[in-house]
């Protein structure tokens, strides 16, 4: 009798294991300029008319939820990626243990939420060798586009856009919500894809953004806000599939 | 009846094996808290001390590799017999002959402490070690080439291995062991904390001089930590070359401009030079600085517009109760000493 009650112990203990197998989504990036495939080193023209090339663009992304037909919000396990144009791998994010529903759309932070900023180092996509925090006034860089333009007057001739700032004053950080195509079922176990552009072209609009007034943004600040304001703006959803 | 010997026997054999690759836990560092001391800030949940770990701190915190060209370590401006000031050094220096425009501050009772540098920049203690590591004044270190140099030495290895039960080197890790060691540094046992435990009696002048401290000194220089952790302008004339705006550099706010963080006093005669650019060599020119020598802005603190007023004797009597607050078995402790990094 007790030699059968451990049985099914140890049988039920795998049932719950099956049963606990949960759907992902793999959630992949495509970097663009104006609608088309970003190149770093390419001359683009930046809507406010200087030409200019860009030689690193990196983001966190993190904070991510569903939301279903009726709009409640559903939050997804911790999960913070910092995507970076040079490195394929990091365009490609796995989003693990996403309950079952019908979701019409995806919300997530462009950035590192405050709490983030505020406990210490930490590991993985946020270790800070990435460069991606501040050191003399900690916190997260959470956007940072760099290149150059003929109309910058440093010897350099070099942009540098490190978006930063999660005190209330000079916050950057944006939540973006952005709509499925069609709706999305979460069943079981069965994953799906989701595909995404975010396009360059926006950092510099719709509040203008040239090279001339202040190349180099790498604090907290005006500047900063409006950068992020527009970036906010970047990403769009292609398409989603199984 | 037989099954049932038979599961007990398993069940046994079970736990037994569990207890056997349940990893050995490194020995716990019982940190001893000063009893007239508040309750430190510093959170010990994230990063429990042990024993292992805080050698791994101290260990890290005298290795001159840790910087570019293997010349400067922490300990190099970092200096005990200074109470972790760098003794006779206005101004910071690091690697190549750089030099900041600030002083080396002193480490001590650091997990009391909210937000580190003279300005309030750093926002955890566990973060702290990042701004002197890569600092291009200081020890302008790559992080990234810091953690392959260190993975590729075993002696670190085995001693992250010791501290965190893997030998996976991370910098989350690197950055706790050093905050292990560092919260160590606690400096609790002068003549003026005897004397607060009953323990010693202040001499006539020590204790004249610490009623002029208590009138003159104590709303900024906060007991028993001999500072309110604020950052105020006390009225220090700007120097153009250096053009430090304090506080202001990380808020971006006005009303902060010139505004520095509030030092302790403890240990103070030991930590000459003075003020965030070590303009001041000697005690007696920082009193005649606040008798005399403040120069109103809009930012100058309230307390401290109008000059402090010290006659003579009264700065031989304050010198003489600062005096007290030096801390001989902090300055001298062995666990904290300078250790010698094998090649």
């Amino acid at each position: 009798m007790i030699l059968r009650i451990f049985l099914c112990m140890i049988l039920a203990g795998s049932a719950v294991q099956v049963m606990g197998q949960s759907a992902s989504l793999e959630l992949s990036v495509t970097h663009q300029f104006g609608g088309k495939p970003l190149q770093r080193g390419m001359p683009y023209l930046a809507p406010a008319g200087d030409t200019f090339t860009i030689s690193r663009f990196r983001y966190f992304i993190s904070n991510f939820s569903l939301l279903d037909m009726n709009g409640k919000e559903t939050a997804l396990p911790p999960a913070y990626f910092l995507v970076d144009d040079a490195k394929e791998e990091s365009k490609i994010m796995t989003l693990k243990d996403v309950p079952p529903g019908s979701y019409k759309s995806i919300r997530f932070l462009i950035g590192v939420d405050s709490i983030k900023n505020v406990s210490g180092p930490q590991s993985g996509a946020l270790a800070v060798e990435s460069g991606m925090f501040w050191s003399w006034n900690s916190g997260y860089i959470m956007a940072q586009l760099e290149g150059h333009s003929p109309v910058i007057k440093s010897p350099t001739r070099e942009f540098v856009f490190h978006v930063g700032g999660y005190r209330q004053k000079d916050q950057v950080l944006k939540f973006v919500t952005l709509s499925f195509p069609a709706p999305v079922q979460i069943t079981g176990s069965q994953n799906k894809r989701i595909s995404m552009t975010a396009d360059v072209n926006k950092w510099f609009l719709p509040d203008t953004v040239g090279f001339l007034h202040q190349p180099v943004v790498m604090a907290p600040g005006p500047q900063a806000r409006k950068l992020a304001a527009n970036y906010r703006h970047m990403f769009t959803i292609t398409s989603v599939g199984e | 009846m037989k099954a049932r010997y038979f599961i007990a026997g398993f069940c046994l054999l079970v736990v037994l094996a569990q207890a056997a690759i349940v990893k050995k836990e490194p020995a716990p560092f019982v940190l001893v808290l000063p009893p007239h001391f508040p309750a430190p800030v510093y959170d010990f949940k994230h990063n429990p001390l042990t024993k292992p770990g805080v050698a791994l701190g101290r260990f890290m915190f005298y290795d001159y590799r840790l910087s570019k060209d293997s010349t400067v370590s922490c300990g190099f401006c970092h200096q005990q017999f200074a109470a972790f000031g760098h003794f006779d050094h206005a101004l910071a220096h690091g690697v190549a002959g750089a030099q900041g425009v600030r002083s080396v501050p002193t480490l001590f009772n650091m997990i009391w402490q909210r937000s580190f540098m003279w300005d309030g920049g750093v926002n955890h203690l566990d973060i702290q070690p990042l701004t002197p590591l890569t600092d291009h004044n200081e020890m302008a270190m790559d992080l990234g080439e810091l953690l392959v140099k260190m993975r590729k030495d075993t002696m670190y290895r085995r001693m992250y291995k010791e501290a965190f039960g893997t030998d996976s080197i991370t910098s989350e890790r690197m950055f706790k062991a050093f905050s292990q060691f560092i919260a160590t540094m606690i400096s609790a046992t002068s003549k003026y904390d005897s004397v607060m435990q009953h323990t010693a009696v202040f001499t006539p002048e020590e204790e004249a001089g610490y009623k002029i401290f208590q009138q003159k000194c104590s709303s900024c220089h906060k007991e028993p930590l001999f500072t309110d952790y604020s950052y105020r302008s006390n009225g220090l004339p700007y120097l153009e070359a250096l053009n430090d705006v304090g506080r202001m550099k990380i808020t971006g706010n006005v009303e902060d401009n010139l505004r520095f963080k509030v030092p302790s006093l403890r240990n103070i005669l030991k930590s000459a030079p003075y003020m965030h650019d070590g303009r001041f060599y000697d005690i007696f020119q920082v009193f005649d600085f606040y008798d005399h020598g403040v120069k109103v802005t809009a930012t100058t603190d309230p307390l401290v517009k109008n000059g402090i007023s010290l006659d003579e004797k009264e700065k031989r009597q304050l010198y003489f109760f600062l005096n007290t607050l030096t801390d001989e078995h902090f300055l001298k402790s062995e666990a904290l000493s300078e250790i010698l990094i094998p090649e």
